[in-house]
C-alpha cells in the first residue's frame, strides 16, 4: 500500500508539473520541429511469459511456473530526428520451477536477471513506437535443495518491443509495451506486457 | 520508406534462427551379423588384424592407407571388442564390432568425418580364403593375408559404396608414444556419440584411437573433484536446467540431480572417471588438468588411491596431476613430497624441472623446439604437446618433431599419421 500511495503521489506530481509547463502541444516521441532535444524515462512493469524451451530437467518431477513479474526502466535521448538512442535496466525473473528427487527431496530453483541493454528507438507513428536493444544480462540462479546455493553469470541478450504512448500532457505519456527480452548465451527469453509510464524530464 | 525499412529489419532480426547440427550414429541392423548362427570374435582375432591396410576401393571417399587398430570396453562381466580404422581425409574413421558366421569374419559399424557430420553404416566382411582362417586360428602368429570387403553407406540408407582393405603390415607403437584424447576422448562441439568429460566418452576413447586421454577436473562446492570443463555451467556443454554460474557454487548432490550433460549423462565425479579408465578400458595414461585453484590432496589421494588399484590387476597405467598455470603450480607445492608425485607442467620448462615433473608439455604453437625437447629428454623427463587438430601440422610434428606424445580433439587423426608413417 505503501508503495501504490508513493506511486500515485508521482504520478500526480509528474501531471502537475507538466501541466505547469503550458506547452501545447501533447507528448510524442517523434520529432516536431528543428533542434529540439530532450532526455526521457520509461518506467513500466508487468507480467511476463517465459516462452523459451523448457528449462527444467524432465527426468524430475518438476512444476513449472512461466508466468512472472517483468519491471523495466529505460533513459532515452530524443535528438531531432527519428532515430533514437538510450539505456535500458530492470529487473525479471524468467522462470521458477519446484521438484521432487528420486527420493521425494523437495527443491526449488529461480533464475532471475538483471538487464543492462543500449536501446534503439524509432517512432512509428505518433504514439507507436518500436524499440530493440542489445546489451548483457546479469543473470542469477536461486537454488533451495539440499542446501542453499545463489550463483551468477552474465550472458549476452538483446530486447525487442513495440509500445503504444497515450499522452496524458505535454510532458508525460502512459503506454503499454510488448517486449521480448532473451539472454541468448543461456537461451533464455520471456514475453512481456507491461504498463509504462513516460516523462519527458528535460527538453530544449 | 525509412519505416518500412525498420519493420522489415525488425521481422528479419525476430526471425533469424540458428541451425542445429547433428551426426547421429546410424543403427547398425544387418540381419547376417545379427543372425542367431553368428558367435562372438575372440580378442586375438581382433589382436591380429591391427595392422596398416591399403584401400585398394573406397580410396576416392577415405585415402589410400588405412591404419586399423582393436580395442575393447568392459562392461559388468561383458567385454565388447571393436576394430577401428582411421584415415588420413577429413579425420575420418570407421568403428566395427566383430563376429564370425562359420569360417567368414563379419564386421558391422559406422564411419564418420569428424570435420562435417558425414557419418554412414559399414557392412565388412572377411572370408575365409581372404584371411579369416589366419585370424580365427588359436594362436598369434605374424602376418598373413587378409582382405577385408564390404559396403559402405550415408546415413542409415542401405550401404552400397564398394570398400576393399589389404593389410599391408603390422603397426607398431613405439614405446611410451601417447595418442591423447582431449576431454576425455572428445569435445561435445564435434557431434560425437557422448559428452565430453562424460564416463561414457571415456569408454569410447580407445575406439578414436587414443592411448590415454586429458580430462577436466573441478572441485565443487563440498569439495569433489569432477570432470568439467568450463568455468561455468553453460549451454555448451550441459542441458538448460536453470542452474548458471561456477560449478564451484554447488554440491555434487545438487549437481548430480539437476545438471545433465549434452548427450544426457551426468557430470561425473573423478572417482567414476578413473574407476572406468582402470577397470573398463585399455587406456593407459590420464592427465589431470586441474582447472580449480584450491587444494589439490583430493586430486593427489584419488590419483595415489588409482596407481594402486591399477597396480594390483597388472595393468600398466600412468596418472599424472595437469599443470597448467602458476596459481595450480602454487597449490601442488603444497603437497607434501610433490616432488615425487607424477606431474605434468604445461607451461615452463624450468618449473617442470623444478618440480621433478614427469612430462613437459608445451603448447604446440610454440614450434617444434628440439632443442628444448632434447634437453627435457635427457633429464628422463617425456615431452608432449597440445592441442593439435590440424592434419598438416600433425604430420609435421610426428614426422619431424621429436615428441612423446600429442594431445588432440582428433585422436584418429594422429592415429593415422602416427601409424601409417612406420
Amino acid at each position: 500500500m505503501r508503495g501504490n500511495k508513493y506511486f500515485f503521489i508521482l504520478l500526480f506530481s509528474l501531471l502537475a508539473g507538466s501541466h505547469s509547463y503550458g506547452q501545447e502541444e501533447e507528448f510524442s516521441s517523434q520529432p516536431t520541429k528543428r533542434a529540439q532535444y530532450a532526455w526521457v524515462v520509461y518506467g513500466g512493469g508487468g507480467p511476463g511469459y517465459y516462452v523459451s524451451n523448457s528449462g527444467a530437467p524432465q527426468y524430475l518431477s518438476r512444476k513449472i511456473s512461466n508466468l512472472s513479474h517483468v519491471a523495466s526502466f529505460r533513459l532515452m535521448w530524443h535528438p531531432d530526428h527519428l532515430l533514437k538512442v538510450g539505456v535500458e535496466t530492470g529487473h525479471l525473473t524468467f522462470y521458477t520451477y519446484s521438484f521432487r528427487d528420486s527420493v521425494d527431496r523437495e527443491g526449488v530453483v529461480k533464475l532471475k536477471a538483471i538487464p543492462v541493454l543500449v536501446v534503439w528507438n524509432m517512432a512509428v507513428t505518433k504514439r507507436l513506437n518500436l524499440f530493440a536493444g542489445s546489451g548483457v544480462y546479469f543473470l542469477r540462479t536461486n537454488l533451495d535443495y539440499r542446501g542453499t546455493t545463489t550463483s551468477k553469470k552474465t550472458s549476452i541478450g538483446w530486447m525487442a518491443a513495440a509500445s503504444y504512448i497515450y499522452p496524458l500532457s505535454t510532458t508525460v505519456g502512459l503506454g503499454s509495451e510488448v517486449k521480448w527480452m532473451n539472454a541468448s548465451e543461456t537461451s533464455n527469453g520471456i514475453l512481456s506486457l507491461q504498463l509504462q509510464l513516460v516523462w519527458k524530464f528535460l527538453n530544449w | 520508406m525509412k519505416h518500412i525499412a525498420f519493420l522489415l529489419l525488425f521481422c528479419l532480426f525476430l526471425l533469424s534462427c540458428r541451425r542445429d547440427f547433428s551426426a547421429p550414429v546410424p543403427n547398425a541392423d544387418w540381419d547376417l551379423f545379427f543372425s542367431a548362427a553368428t558367435r562372438p570374435l575372440t580378442s586375438l582375432a581382433f589382436q591380429k588384424m591391427d595392422g596398416v591396410y591399403a584401400v585398394e576401393e573406397g580410396a576416392g571417399a577415405f585415402g589410400e592407407l588405412a591404419p586399423a587398430k582393436w580395442s575393447y570396453t568392459v562392461t559388468g562381466q561383458d567385454t565388447t571388442f571393436h576394430l577401428s580404422f582411421f584415415f588420413g581425409v577429413d579425420a575420418a574413421y570407421m568403428i566395427c564390432e566383430g563376429k564370425r558366421l562359420d569360417s567368414t569374419i563379419l564386421l558391422n559399424g559406422y564411419w564418420r568425418r569428424l570435420v562435417g557430420t558425414q557419418t554412414g553404416k559399414v557392412q565388412l566382411t572377411i572370408p575365409k580364403d581372404s584371411g579369416a582362417a589366419f585370424l580365427l586360428r588359436p594362436e598369434l602368429t605374424p602376418g598373413n593375408d587378409i582382405y577385408i570387403t564390404g559396403v559402405y553407406g550415408n546415413g542409415n540408407a542401405t550401404p552400397d559404396f564398394p570398400l576393399r582393405f589389404r593389410f599391408t603390415r603390422p603397426i607398431i607403437r613405439a614405446s611410451m608414444f601417447e595418442i591423447l584424447a582431449h576431454r576425455g576422448g572428445g569435445r561435445t562441439a564435434d557431434l560425437l556419440p557422448a559428452s565430453e568429460n562424460s564416463v561414457e566418452m571415456l569408454r569410447l576413447a580407445s575406439r578414436f584411437g587414443a592411448t590415454g586421454v586429458e580430462i577436466d577436473v573441478q572441485l565443487t562446492k563440498d569439495e569433489v573433484p569432477v570432470l568439467f570443463h568450463d568455468a561455468t555451467l553453460n549451454e555448451r556443454v550441459v542441458q538448460k536446467s536453470g542452474l548458471l554460474g561456477p560449478v564451484k557454487d554447488y554440491t555434487f548432490d545438487q549437481l548430480s540431480t539437476l545438471v545433465r550433460l549434452t548427450n544426457g549423462e551426468r557430470i561425473p565425479t573423478l572417482r567414476q572417471a578413473l574407476e572406468t579408465i582402470v577397470y573398463q578400458t585399455p587406456l593407459d595414461f590420464v592427465w589431470l588438468d586441474t582447472k580449480y585453484n584450491g587444494n589439490m590432496q583430493v586430486l593427489r589421494d584419488l590419483q595415489a588411491e588409482y596407481l594402486q588399484k591399477a597396480a594390483a590387476i597388472n595393468r600398466r597405467i600412468e596418472i599424472v596431476i595437469g599443470i597448467p598455470d602458476k596459481e595450480v603450480m602454487a597449490n601442488f607445492k603444497k603437497l607434501p613430497d610433490y616432488q615425487s608425485i607424477p606431474s605434468i607442467v604445461e607451461y615452463s620448462e624450468t618449473e617442470a624441472e623444478a618440480i621433478n615433473a614427469r612430462i613437459w608439455a608445451p603448447q604446440w604453437t610454440l614450434g617444434l623446439q628440439d632443442a628444448a625437447v632434447d634437453r627435457q629428454q635427457a633429464q628422463g623427463r617425456r615431452v608432449f604437446t597440445w592441442t593439435m587438430d590440424i592434419q598438416k601440422n600433425i604430420s609435421q610434428y610426428i614426422n619431424e618433431g621429436k615428441f612423446n606424445g600429442i594431445l588432440s580433439n582428433y585422436p584418429s587423426l594422429i592415429a593415422y599419421t602416427y601409424y601409417a608413417r612406420q
